[in-house]
């Protein structure tokens, strides 16, 4: 470490309470401002295609993000995200069809039934390190797959829920209606963000990077990380879940792929595609899949091929994700700019 | 000397820009401005494990397409199919349905969808109201169970029940003549594997009591190793084998089985057996395997049928499978539904179509009609032959009864309390 830097250390250290506040504060509007603009978006473009497009990115976004929160600030490589998007998608959908209690008891519930799951299969998983971890959390994840195929009478099998998910509407608002449907959406999507974005600067945020780069100094000085890595295990799960329970309203059902590993192959392919090390990398990940996906299948039936190309590219070509790259450009261009004057 | 150029995006690339994203916008209103003709929207499954389903299924729509257009199209409109990859995922069935109708601007729906994706366009179709009709789904439930009844869907597809009860009363017949008492069983461990399986022994055992099930076998979908399974059955020596694998899994399943030489020592009976996919690609076809018909083009035996598969042939250079007499099925309803309420809306068309009765190369009678009570296929071809290792491989096929199916399937309605 040079001086330089170990002076910017210094000085983070002492910013005061008051300019974390305004911090909070910022994030607040940016993420009022955000809502107000997608929330408004359905009256300049009327076209439905859009609404479902970013309901979806909403659903995957949540996911992807989450995800990060483990990959790219705990250095925790989870292969098993999955089963929280599964689970919450079936979760909400079977509370739905079977007791008819209102939507939002439904979700709080789901979220309930997730944190009680992500704690069980947390507390054995993130004990393990690196590739065990990794597998670990991908046969936790084949585990309720197969449960639910196997579980014909509650979960359908592998046809999955049947019949579609009743919702009757809450305080005004009838999600079967799509303009209603894509509001909630937005309005998850930004609370979730924003709330991660809060977890990530937090010191906590902070604490989970440290383990990530140096897991022993970590707790040498005195950080329990297995509490820690549980911690932020859990609340991935709420926001993968959460994830879930969108895509479940979005198709009127969940399906046993929902919880299947390739699904936390995608969250892991956003990822790289977007970048780990912004914030805000996994929702550009997730936007760009999307579109890709959108257009690609769209315009010719070998995608399978053109989503290759495009991996590989990311993979060897560029070396990270787009955000990552963007960011570098950037600041390189900052620096030239600023040699120049 | 290095080139001077100001940071930031130029201005080719901006303008570049907001055209792509003008055209992203404005494709779906171009697309609707070219009137007259009626899009017709497919999601189906042509990438992945059945992708060879999918596309038999795309083919022969394409076949009766052509023929509906030649003949004028949907009261006057011709008709433009857009068909889309799904890759077999309920999601992105859903958001291909919902784009086909909403972007795309298709006014009808083919489902051509397996299993869950079924039941995910499904759930667009009762969303948005669309004309939409499934094609490839034979699990019973989709039409049978009243929650799932939508007046705007239905089914063009052969069902698990009826399957089940025909291929019971075929295989009690045999039983009985043969004296086969002790009954293996070998099906894949998924949901269709384990309630066709589960049904059949229900009716063989209605219709010949005495039988025993002393073997069961569930091999993973997909499983690419079947000895333990092969010899799992010739150490518990039944007299008879079921199996309802399927595809790839029944042709490897015969090619390893056949090494044990385990058709000289039971009585053989996969349902998905007499399919072209399955018949053509076994490499020693063994001889008297009891099979119920998926699509042959000698089963029914008439002219028509033999006609309908020789053209997909001669067009396609390849036999066409049970999903494409399916899908076949589905444009020759709709052109003839339209064709009697003389209107190409989809409203008029599901009206028309409730109880129609069409000629049909793939009628047991000649004709197959589309049940007005619960919108889905009956009157349809089905039977049991036993296979030759040549063509017509299936040389004799003998029908199911049609009263004896409508008959059970009440019952079993009954049962699982769906009336």
């Amino acid at each position: 470490m040079t001086e330089l830097q170990a002076d910017q250390g210094a000085q983070a250290l002492e910013i005061p309470h008051a300019q974390a506040k305004t911090q909070r504060n910022r994030d607040a509007l940016i993420a009022l401002a955000v809502f107000v603009v997608l929330a408004l978006l359905p009256t300049v473009f009327s076209s439905k295609l859009l609404l479902d497009f970013v309901i979806r990115c909403a659903a995957y976004g949540l996911f992807a993000t989450s995800l990060n929160l483990l990959v790219g600030y705990t250095g925790l490589i989870s292969f098993g995200h999955g089963m929280f998007f599964g689970l919450g998608a079936y979760g909400f959908g079977l509370m739905m069809q079977k007791t008819g209690v209102p939507v939002p008891v439904a979700f709080i519930a789901t979220l309930v039934i997730t944190f009680v799951v992500a704690l069980v299969i947390g507390a054995i998983c993130v004990r393990l390190k690196e590739i065990y971890f990794a597998f670990v959390t991908l046969a936790f994840q084949m585990l309720i797959h197969s449960t639910i195929l196997s579980w014909v009478s509650l979960t359908g099998g592998d046809q999955g829920l049947r019949g579609g998910i009743p919702r009757p509407p809450f305080l005004g608002i009838d999600l079967s209606n799509q303009l209603h449907l894509y509001v909630a959406s937005c309005a998850l999507l930004v609370i979730g963000l924003y709330l991660m974005h809060r977890i990530a600067q937090s010191p906590f945020g902070y604490t989970l990077r440290m383990i990530r780069d140096n897991a022993m100094r970590a707790s040498f000085i005195g950080i329990d990380v297995w509490r820690a890595k549980l911690t932020i295990f859990v609340l991935a799960a709420l926001f993968a879940s959460t994830g879930g329970i969108i895509m479940a309203l979005f198709v009127s059902g969940a399906y046993p792929e929902f919880a299947y590993w390739t699904i936390s192959g995608e969250g892991i392919f956003i990822n790289m595609l977007g970048g780990v090390t912004t914030f805000l990398g996994p929702m550009v990940g997730t936007v760009l899949l999307l579109i890709l996906n959108d257009t690609v299948t769209r315009l010719t039936e070998y995608h399978g091929l053109v989503l290759g190309i495009v991996i590989l590219f990311f993979a060897i070509g560029l070396r990270k994700g787009l955000m990552d790259f963007v960011v570098e450009w950037y600041a390189q261009r900052r620096n030239n700019a600023g040699e120049r004057g | 000397m290095t080139r001077t150029r100001k940071p930031g995006v130029s201005r080719r690339a901006t303008l570049a820009m907001m055209g792509a994203g003008a055209l992203t916008f404005a494709s779906p209103w171009l697309a609707r401005a070219q009137a007259k003709t009626i899009k017709i929207g497919m999601p189906t499954i042509l990438s992945g494990r059945v992708a060879q389903l999918g596309t038999s299924s795309r083919n022969a729509v394409m076949l009766e397409i052509e023929k509906v257009n030649a003949a004028g199209g949907l009261a006057g409109r011709q008709i433009e199919m857009v068909i889309r990859d799904s890759k077999g995922q309920p999601q992105e069935a859903a958001r291909v349905a919902r784009e086909l109708v909403n972007t795309d601007g298709c006014e009808i729906l083919i489902d051509a969808e397996a299993s869950s994706g079924a039941f995910a366009v499904h759930e667009v179709a009762r969303d948005l109201g669309v004309l939409c009709l499934h094609t490839n789904s034979e699990t019973s439930a989709l039409s049978a169970d009243p929650k799932q009844h939508i007046p705007n869907a239905f089914r063009t597809a052969r069902q698990g029940v009826h399957d089940s009860i025909v291929g019971g009363s075929y295989a009690a017949a045999i039983a009985k003549a043969k004296g086969l008492k002790k009954w293996a069983t070998c099906s894949p461990d998924y949901a269709y594997g384990r309630d066709t399986t589960g049904e059949f022994v229900t009716y063989l055992k209605r219709f010949a009591p005495d039988i025993e099930i002393i073997s069961e076998s569930w091999p993973k979908l997909f499983q690419p190793d079947y000895t333990e399974v092969v010899t799992k059955i010739l150490q518990a020596k039944p007299q008879a084998l079921y199996s309802c694998l399927w595809g790839g899994d029944l042709t490897s399943y015969i090619d390893q089985a056949n090494i044990y030489a385990l058709f000289s020592q039971m009585e053989v009976f996969a349902v998905n057996m007499a399919d072209y996919t399955a018949l053509t690609v076994v490499k020693n076809l063994p001889k008297g395997i009891h099979s119920g018909n998926r699509y042959i083009k000698t089963y029914p035996a008439t002219p028509e049928n033999a006609a309908w598969g020789d053209a997909y042939k001669a067009k396609y250079n390849e036999y066409p499978t049970n999903w494409s007499w399916e899908n076949a099925t589905a444009i020759m309803l709709l052109a003839e539904a339209s064709k009697k309420a003389n209107s190409a809306d989809g409203k008029k068309i599901a009206e028309a179509m409730r109880g129609l009765k069409i000629k049909s190369p793939f009628g047991a009678d000649g004709t197959v009609t589309m049940r007005a009570e619960d919108q889905t296929l009956v009157g349809y071809a089905i039977g049991w032959g036993t296979t030759i290792p040549q063509e017509p491989y299936v040389p004799q096929v003998q029908a199911g009864d049609w009263k004896t199916i409508f008959e059970l399937e009440a019952e079993w309605k009954k049962s699982k309390g769906y009336t």
